[in-house]
């Protein structure tokens, strides 16, 4: 008898809270709303939705708050401390509520959440921001709107890099998909101490920079330092091929090889370590900071230096890159809003975007995030002469050939594909002939 | 008097949520995955044909694979190698009695309890040869020792599989000291009138009848060997070149990344071929023994 007692007991117990738990995603749906909201502003306010695991719950909060914000911001800026600053600014601007979603940072992360959101036709997010890889990915593939007649008017589209957005984010229909949220160089950092002690003055030419090198090489230092991991390496390898005078899409240039045996030239020896095959930006940096390399190339305005105190005139600042052949040449790059599509709220993503376009919106981003302005007339008027970058990028746009970078539309596949070329070949596995045959071969299958 | 067959409905009606659910998230999904390694789909380049068994074909042509099925063989046989012969070692040394055992079973598994992809970003770090812990601790006896281990095929595989068996060993240990725990300690007691030595005793009691456990041990070990991602992805991305790349990471990029979902899906249905393979002849063998 008690043991039937219990059991009904137990069988109603259970038969309550399924229908409680039933019941309650339709009569709670407010109170639901209201927590998912204070959890998004946590996102965005503490920067703790930088963790990878936050953009998943932010992106489960969003479909609740339809009708609360006027759109959705991927974006992977979050984690900066001025970020609430720049989010009151552009709120205020443009009179929109904002609601943001925080970016994965891991970049092979980052990219796979983009992915999903943008192949799946997922409305809930509005503007993402994307960087070259995924322009060149994505921008063919109907995922993103073309923005000629809403944004990127005609007048204001000669501001800016006109070679970048050609490569980058023009689609085949001549669509511009997206706004470029700052200019960037894969800018060429010296280390000034170095070239002190070892009493050179400039790094002009091809045969400057050999001098460099073997003088500032030796005893656990380098001359020239890198990031060779599989999917860093591309852009070493990209400016090397350009400063050959080479084509990275055609690998029977003889230009090409030549870049690839200078490498395995500095390998050989001793100007660069074998060691950053496994080294990616946050192992290079250190290094560099550490006076372990005379130079690199390297994006951004050199932040990580100056946390090491190590950014200036007489330690590590910006030069202008070596001229080995007939031209310097140097490369740009960007992360760009863009338009998902999909999204339901395009009125209020077009007039955001118009403001990110215009020279409040990047004075905005500049003072918030550092980011040097897309535009040029912009960043004429908006960077103080006292900013040492506005020197070293006026003169990389003046007096060097400035290319986006040659990605395919698999980018990330060519990429990989390319840097475990380039490491077989940096570690003697296969010869520079094989090098170019192969790189050869991923080009035609990767352009597909 | 009503039939207990006429109340089955209500069983079938309480159980219906699940079926439901487990229909959604595990069902479709591996129909939908097996349906799909039929076809070439490529996102990025808007492609989705019917490829019959091509898919399948080109897993074996493609050198990227290849390479990453050679490393997952040798990850999962050296790594669960060395689980059972360390784990009974290290199982025997916390079931021993000393002061200090309580807190020595406590902090083993701290390493364990620490997710796959902290341990892996910090193993980036730990076997750098600038500023890794590895060769700083290495340098303290041999001052001029130089190695990065990432970089070379056989240093940077030994480099994950000693990560791998830093976190995962001590749980292995833990499950077969629970084991350990039920010899009761008169066999030992009768064997040493006998005149068995420790060996012995080893060899013809604790063995034999820690031997199902360990086996049993072995299937979930050997499957999270086989599927593990996490710890290759955050420490070398497969790298140098794809020498450290495991099935399931390829088959992540394959359908993350490089979005050949079609190709990624073949990928997956071979594993789980595997592994259900695997599963069998373990699970064969295991009723062998018991016979």
């Amino acid at each position: 008898m008690k043991k039937k007692l219990i059991s009904v007991l137990l069988s109603a117990a259970l038969v309550c809270s399924v229908l409680a738990g039933c019941g309650k995603s339709d009569s709670n749906s407010g109170s639901s709303a209201a927590a998912d909201e204070s959890g998004a502003a946590d996102a965005g306010s503490d920067g703790a939705a930088a963790q990878d695991t936050a953009p998943a719950e932010a992106e489960a909060d969003t479909g609740s708050k339809d009708g609360e914000y006027d759109l959705t911001l991927y974006t992977i800026n979050s984690t900066d401390e001025d970020f609430n600053d720049w989010l009151a600014n552009v709120e205020g601007a443009t009179g929109l509520k904002i609601n943001v979603i925080a970016a994965p940072t891991d970049s092979d992360t980052r990219q796979q959440k983009i992915t999903t959101i943008l192949s799946t036709g997922d409305a809930s997010v509005d503007i993402l921001e994307i960087n070259d890889e995924m322009s060149a990915s994505f921008k063919n593939s109907g995922w993103l709107e073309g923005l000629n007649d809403t944004v990127m008017t005609e007048d204001i589209r000669g501001e800016f890099p006109q070679g970048y957005m050609a490569d980058m984010i023009t689609d085949r229909d001549g669509q511009i998909i997206g706004v470029p949220g700052y200019s960037g160089y894969l800018a060429f950092w010296v280390n000034q101490e170095i070239m002190d002690e070892v009493g050179i003055t400039s790094l002009d030419t091809k045969e400057d920079y050999m001098k460099y090198l073997e003088a500032a090489s030796g005893n656990g230092r380098y001359g020239y330092g890198g990031s060779w991991e599989k999917t860093y390496v591309f852009n070493e390898i990209a400016q090397f091929v350009n400063m050959f005078g080479g084509d990275y899409l055609d690998w029977t240039n003889p230009a090409n090889k030549e870049a690839l045996e200078f490498f395995h030239e500095m390998v050989e020896k001793g100007y660069t370590p074998i060691d950053q095959i496994a080294d990616k930006y946050e192992q290079m940096n250190p290094k560099f900071n550490d006076g372990k390399y005379g130079s690199l190339f390297m994006w951004g305005l050199g932040t990580d230096y100056d946390k090491a105190g190590m950014l200036g005139e007489d330690k590590i600042h910006m030069a202008m890159v070596p001229q080995f052949t007939d031209r310097k040449y140097i490369f740009t790059d960007s992360w760009s809003y863009v338009l998902n599509t999909a999204s339901e709220h395009k009125d209020a993503a077009i007039k955001f975007l118009q403001y990110m376009a215009s020279e409040e919106g990047m004075k905005a981003n500049y003072e918030a995030f550092d980011r040097y302005p897309a535009r040029k007339d912009v960043a004429e008027k908006v960077v103080p002469d006292t900013d040492p970058a506005k020197e070293m990028y006026s003169r990389y746009a003046n007096e060097c050939v400035v290319k986006g970078r040659p990605m395919l539309p698999q980018t990330m596949e060519f990429i990989s594909a390319m840097g475990t070329i380039f490491q077989s070949y940096m570690k003697d596995e296969i010869t520079v002939d094989d090098f170019c045959a192969k790189a050869q071969e991923y080009v035609e299958t990767y352009n597909k | 008097m009503i039939s207990k067959k006429s109340l089955q409905w209500i069983a079938w009606v309480l159980i219906l949520p699940v079926l439901i659910i487990r229909g959604f998230t595990t069902i479709y999904p591996i129909l939908k995955t097996v349906f799909n390694s039929f076809y070439d789909i490529r996102i990025l380049s808007g492609i989705n044909e019917f490829a019959g068994l091509s898919n399948y074909i080109n897993v074996f042509k493609d050198q990227k694979v290849l390479t990453t099925l050679e490393f997952t063989g040798i990850f999962v046989v050296i790594s669960m190698f060395f689980h059972i012969i360390l784990g009974v070692g290290l199982a025997l040394i916390l079931n021993m009695k000393f002061k200090g055992r309580r807190f020595l079973r406590t902090i083993v598994l701290i390493p364990w309890a620490m997710p796959a992809v902290v341990i892996g970003m910090a193993g980036k770090w730990a076997f750098n040869n600038d500023y890794g812990l590895i060769n700083d601790f290495v340098r303290r006896f041999v001052p001029d020792f130089q190695l990065n281990w990432l970089i070379n095929t056989g240093t940077a595989r030994a480099a994950v599989i000693s990560l791998d068996l830093w976190k995962d060993l001590p749980f292995f240990a833990i499950l077969i000291l629970s084991g350990l725990q039920f010899i009761s300690s008169d066999i030992y007691e009768a064997a040493k009138v006998d005149g068995a030595n420790g060996v012995k005793s080893f060899l013809y009691i604790t063995l034999p009848l820690i031997m199902r456990n360990v086996l049993t041990l072995c299937i979930p070990f050997t499957l999270w060997r086989l599927t593990g991602f996490d710890l290759v992805y955050s420490m070398t991305s497969g790298g140098p070149g794809e020498d450290t790349s495991l099935i399931a990471y390829r088959i992540t990029m394959e359908a993350f990344t490089n979005l050949n979902v079609g190709y990624a899906a073949a990928l997956a249905v071979l594993l789980f071929l595997v592994m259900a393979v695997f599963s069998w002849f373990n699970m064969r063998f295991m009723s062998k023994l018991e016979d």
